[in-house]
């Protein structure tokens, strides 16, 4: 797997209709060299469609797709050198193991030395070589996905494409996979382009995450940013867990404050006045009985009651019902938790400034906000 | 399985069409080793000497040999022209490719007699009457329908994504169809092919009316047979005819069995 370092994509206004129906509204991404991007977003949003244009299966409505500058849009996908992890893998049931991953290199009627050098490097770097001879009925689930993986990159392809690749398998074998593939796309240096639904996977594996929703782009960025940094309601809300305060913005000397009913709000960063939308995370808030602990040393605090609460191993997940900013999420760790959650139990939130931030509602933003 | 038991009216109904669709081909079997020498039962020993005189006489070798010839060249043209066929229509998939679909399907839903007229017309004029090329030519058509049918059966469980990804890996379309397409329909090509070889080798009507001195084939010496004498050698032929049919089918009954596992 050596060879020249990884190559850059670049989709330029990719959109594709079928008949009246839009599965992609011009959709401009950049790929860097040796990135990892996910395409994040529930399912119908686009994601797939992207990647099937990407690699050549779906042909654009309009736009241009660049590799390296190239303009590959109407190269069929044989002749794309893209490497590709499909959705239940796809592998040849009638060859082994071996006879799959030497399938691209067939194709490209390599001398057999060569090809069983290639075979065998590629099956040591997924941990398989002693299962060469097998068939894939015989794998199991992680097994046939690392075969996948082994076939999609034996050819030393420019990219490699991934369509929820761990979608198939279980909760734990998913985390252990997760971390193979990160280690893998360090060691190769390629680039990766994964498809999921899965927020997690998204957030544990990407350099840079696109959200999507309705065929459009909805915000790019790193995982932090676009955790800490959502632009839209919708990002904040599929992208982990958020509350959300709607009020009337004011200025405040330290960024921007909300007013809703009798209660005001502080935020950072800054909104014109008028409607304004905060995002809270859960687990960035407090959570105090209303009686018998210390003030809460916050900029925000609010008094409530909880209505309902779970508990999760890690921590509760408790709701509490605050008279002025209704139901507001809370996650609070479990391990020496400061209050037992009872139901009608009093309690006092609190967050700091810098815990919420300003969103827009998702018809007011225009798509392709780029975040850092 | 914990079904329903069948009441013994069901049995008894079910077990009297099973001897009913046996009974003629096991009466053959007593007949062909008759030691009279006539169409006859066994009277006093059973003998070989039919069997012998089938595989000594040359009329009749030439028969098994001439039916056997035209059967592996007509389930070739079936094999080929049927598969061609099942791969085209699946690959365009177009409500025009259900049309074709059912277009080749018509040589077995036509009554052969109709067909084997409308033959005799075109074969008349082509010059293709009593020579094996009209009769490889005729059975090899009416053989396609059942290459259809068990192509196409395979191709619809055939996953479309294993075609995504041999190109995806740079397959042309020949490479696809020769390492992944063939080899995932290849039992289905053998069943057509079965079934397309027994088709000709047990077919008369079609023969009857397109093949007079030049071909003979064994189902057709059979029919000669019967209406100028009755030799009991007819019955080692028929014999011989269901027994190949049998083995055929237990092959593809294999064949799909271990395709199975």
């Amino acid at each position: 797997m050596s060879g020249p370092a990884g190559h850059a994509l670049s989709l330029q206004g990719v959109a594709k209709r079928y008949g009246d129906f839009t599965a992609v509204q011009g959709a401009t991404l950049e790929v860097a060299s040796g990135e990892f991007l996910t395409l994040l977003g529930p399912s119908g949003s686009g994601k797939t469609t992207i990647l099937m244009m990407i690699a050549g299966f779906v042909e654009p409505s309009a736009g241009r797709i660049l590799l390296d500058g190239r303009d590959i849009t109407a190269l069929p996908p044989e002749r794309r050198d893209f490497g590709m992890v499909f959705q239940g893998y796809a592998l040849f049931p009638h060859m082994t193991v071996a006879e799959n991953v030497a399938f691209p290199l067939r194709v490209r009627r390599m001398a057999r030395a060569e090809r069983d050098a290639k075979v065998r490097a590629a099956l040591d770097l997924v941990q398989l070589d002693r299962f060469a001879d097998r068939r894939p009925s015989q794998l199991s689930g992680g097994q046939q996905q690392r075969v996948a993986l082994a076939r999609a990159l034996v050819f030393d392809p420019a990219l490699l494409l991934l369509d929820e690749p761990l979608s198939a398998l279980d909760k734990k074998l998913r985390a252990e996979l997760q971390e193979e593939l990160k280690a893998l796309h360090r060691r190769i240096g390629r680039s990766f382009i994964n498809v999921t639904h899965d927020q997690e996977e998204a957030l544990s594996l990407s350099d840079r995450i696109a959200i999507l929703n309705h065929g459009h782009v909805m915000q790019v960025g790193s995982p932090e940013a676009l955790y800490e940094r959502p632009a839209t309601r919708f990002v904040a809300d599929f992208l982990g867990k958020s509350n959300f305060i709607e009020g009337e913005a004011e200025p405040d000397a330290g960024g921007m404050a909300l007013r809703r009913g009798r209660a005001r709000v502080v935020a950072r960063g800054t909104a014109p006045a008028g409607r304004a939308l905060l995002s809270l995370r859960p687990e960035k808030i407090v959570l105090l009985p209303a009686e018998g602990a210390p003030a809460l040393a916050e900029d925000n605090v609010v008094e409530g009651r909880i209505a309902a609460w779970s508990y999760l191993g890690t921590g509760f997940a408790v709701t509490v019902e605050t008279p002025d900013l209704g139901a507001i999420r809370v996650h609070l760790p479990a391990w020496r938790s400061p209050v037992a959650p009872a139901e009608g139990l009093a309690v006092r939130l609190g967050w700091s400034r810098d815990a919420a931030v300003v969103v827009a509602e998702d018809a007011a933003m225009a798509p392709q906000g780029h975040a850092a | 399985m914990g079904g329903y038991r069948p009441g013994w009216l069901n049995g008894a109904v079910a077990w009297a069409t099973v001897i009913y669709l046996i009974l003629p081909i096991t009466i053959i079997l007593p007949v062909s080793l008759t030691d009279q020498r006539f169409l006859s039962l066994p009277v006093h020993a059973l003998s070989g000497e039919h069997y012998l005189r089938l595989l000594t006489t040359p009329a009749w070798t030439n028969a098994i040999l001439q039916s056997a010839f035209i059967a592996v060249a007509s389930t070739v043209l079936a094999v080929v022209l049927g598969t061609l066929c099942a791969i085209g229509c699946w690959r365009l998939s177009r409500r025009s490719t259900e049309l074709v679909r059912a277009l080749m399907l018509l040589p077995i839903i036509i009554p052969s007699i109709a067909y084997a007229i409308g033959l005799y017309r075109y074969f008349a004029k082509l010059g293709l009457l009593d020579s094996f090329t009209g009769v490889v030519i005729a059975h090899g058509v009416t053989g396609i329908p059942y290459v259809v049918i068990t192509v196409s059966t395979a191709l619809a469980a055939f996953d479309p994504r294993l075609e995504s990804a041999a190109r995806g890996m740079g397959a042309s379309l020949p490479q696809t169809l020769r390492w992944v397409i063939l080899p995932r329909i290849a039992p289905g090509i053998v069943s057509g092919a079965i079934f397309a070889f027994i088709h000709s080798w047990d077919e008369l009507v079609v023969v009857l009316f397109i093949a007079s001195r030049r071909v003979f084939t064994l189902p057709r010496k059979i029919w000669d047979g019967i209406n100028e004498n009755l030799d009991p050698a007819m019955a080692a032929v028929a014999v011989l005819l269901v027994a190949m049919t049998v083995l055929l089918l237990l092959l593809d009954l294999a064949l799909r069995r271990q395709r199975r596992d």
